[in-house]
């Protein structure tokens, strides 16, 4: 069981900030989610954790850098690149050379190959691996040391939905063992399903931490939705009780800055009929677009339509 | 330490290319000296022997014909090609992070490479070296000793040379971090641009009488370190002798190896 702790991490690439005093914890026996447009500095971030890049701040791992660990595969599992291997060294071989490192028996190795579904490919040269094989192969490398932390950088790439769906599982559970699990994702409709607690971050700086549920709680994506046939009057009163309120079609309010019930009973106290009543939750994707907004990296233009116009 | 010496330990002995290079080092080394052992059989039969070809005979055929001071050696350079696969590789296919997420000492991982990588590249030289004696004892036992005391020493320098190319090598690759670069450069070097200075010095009237300088050229000066020809007077005199070659070769690899190990333990894996 080990807290990572990570504070005021930064780094520049020719004057150019990447990272910015970023500091975050993640506990263990959760799956935090590490979230961020492209170029945000997720991976920079988790290379800083890892010592592998130099820059600012520091990364603790239950109290120690990572640099003060002996034999660090038994305390840090990590995935950083998709295919981190010579494409002729036999997958089974490149994971030996890692246990070599560590003091890890070969026995593991064997034990890990079948875990992650290649003891059939243990013998193979990797060149020929599909991305989503090589990806197995690294968190197979990840798992070697039966490590109390992970940290994977975009570790559901080329796998395909049954691939993805196994990740989703395996990561639950070794969290569900009490090992932290630090993983980044753009699939953010397979972070929603997988991760507990959340970093955001854009341009290099922190957006959001916390349990995934309180990130998308706070989105102004999340309403009521009123069907009635007494909305003009129904309206005032709503917005005297400090609810934004919107008409999206005729007899159809959204409302936001209160509570579902408080519009039930507002309607039942002025004796308005309701003909719906329910809540609009936002999703992951869209709580992440309007937190994020304005912070990506590389913004495309909308693609024109056969008028000319924004399609 | 330990972990990292078995990790590079492991490395070199599973990857394929580490084997290829030390079968064509050896089977280079043994082939050209049975060439020249029995080429030499055969004149020393037909024509008879003259004392003089006795000469330097031993260190001239074991070290494939490097002695002369004339060629670099082949099996030095083919071994060589092993150090810069040991940090080529490491960049080219994306290594160097699990490899450094795997040991997080980057001081023992850089000097582990260079221990094993240097007791790999001196096992193979002297065994090459030593077979490639033993071939050409059996040509020529009826005519000359080969392994004189001077023979094991030009094996001992050979070795040396060897060892300090594949660092150089090494060092070279490390800073670049391009193997495709360091093949290109460590060949380039002392094949063509140690040439070319040579010619500049003799084709430029205001250099010629400065061609003394071009003994400190540092592959020049790392084949005085085997040649047994040539009658240096002093330690870096014109010829440099072995050890002034040593110490030229040397220096510069120990100035390329400081700047390997700075940059390495500095900057971004």
């Amino acid at each position: 069981m080990a807290t990572i702790s990570a504070h005021g991490l930064g780094k520049s690439y020719g004057g150019k900030p990447a990272v910015v005093d970023l500091s975050f914890e993640v506990q263990p026996g959760s799956v935090t989610g590490f979230l961020g447009p492209n170029g945000s500095g997720k991976s920079t971030t988790m290379r800083l954790m890892l010592g592998l890049d130099r820059g600012a701040g520091a990364t603790l791992f239950d109290g120690k850098p990572f640099e003060a660990l002996n034999q660090p595969m038994r305390h840090i599992g990590a995935l950083l690149e998709a295919k981190p291997y010579h494409p002729t060294r036999k997958a089974r071989n490149h994971l030996r050379m890692l246990a070599a490192a560590n003091a890890i028996p070969v026995a593991r190795v064997d034990q890990v190959l079948e875990m992650v579904g290649l003891a059939e490919v243990a013998r193979a040269k990797p060149k020929g691996f599909s991305l989503g094989m090589g990806q197995r192969l690294g968190l197979a490398a990840a798992l070697l040391g039966d490590p109390h932390t992970l940290i994977l950088d975009e570790p559901a790439n080329g796998l395909d939905p049954q691939g993805i769906q196994w990740m989703r599982v395996f990561l639950k559970a070794l969290a569900a063992e009490g090992r932290s699990v630090f993983v980044s994702s753009h699939l953010l409709s397979e972070m929603a399903l997988m991760a507990d607690h959340l970093v955001v971050i854009g341009k290099g700086q922190l957006i959001a931490t916390g349990a995934i549920a309180e990130f998308v709680s706070g989105s102004e994506q999340n309403a009521v939705l009123v069907r009635t046939p007494d909305a003009a009057a129904l309206v005032p009163v709503l917005q005297a009780a400090g609810a934004q309120v919107t008409a999206s079609e005729p007899g159809l309010l959204t409302v936001t800055g209160v509570a579902i019930e408080t519009v039930g009973d507002l309607a039942f106290e002025h004796g308005f009929r309701l003909h719906q009543l329910s809540a609009r939750v936002a999703t992951l994707e869209e709580a992440f677009l309007e937190r994020t907004a304005g912070a990506e990296e590389f913004q495309a233009r909308p693609v024109p339509g056969p008028d000319g116009g924004p399609r | 330490m330990r972990d990292a010496l078995a990790y590079e330990w492991t490395r070199i002995r599973t990857l394929r290319s580490t084997w290829w290079l030390t079968g064509l080092a050896v089977v280079v080394g043994v082939g050209i000296a049975t060439l020249f052992s029995w080429g030499i059989r055969h004149e020393f039969s037909t024509r008879g022997i003259d004392e003089t070809d006795l000469d330097e005979l031993g260190p001239v055929l074991v070290t494939q014909l490097a002695a002369t001071g004339e060629i670099p050696s082949v099996i030095c350079f083919v071994l060589a090609i092993l150090g810069i696969f040991a940090w080529g590789h490491e960049y080219r296919h994306g290594m160097i992070r699990a490899s450094l997420t795997a040991l997080n000492s980057r001081g023992a991982f850089w000097v582990a490479k260079y221990l094993v990588v240097g007791v790999w590249v001196a096992v193979v030289a002297v065994v090459t070296l030593v077979v490639s004696g033993a071939v050409g004892s059996l040509f020529l036992h009826a005519y000359a000793d080969v392994f004189t005391p001077e023979t094991w020493s030009v094996i001992g320098r050979q070795v040396l040379y060897g060892v300090l190319l594949t660092w150089l090598a090494m060092a070279f690759t490390s800073i670049t971090r391009s193997q495709a670069f360091a093949l290109v450069s460590i060949f380039l070097w002392p094949l063509l641009v140690e040439s070319l200075i040579h010619v500049f010095f003799l084709l430029v009237p205001a250099l010629r009488d400065e061609t003394d300088i071009l003994r400190f050229l540092p592959f020049d000066a790392g084949q005085r370190m085997v040649s047994v020809l040539g009658d240096p007077d002093s330690t870096f005199g014109n010829p440099l002798s072995a050890l002034g070659g040593t110490v030229v070769f040397g220096g510069l690899t120990a100035v390329l190896m400081a700047a390997s190990w700075a940059l390495f333990t500095r900057r971004d894996a």
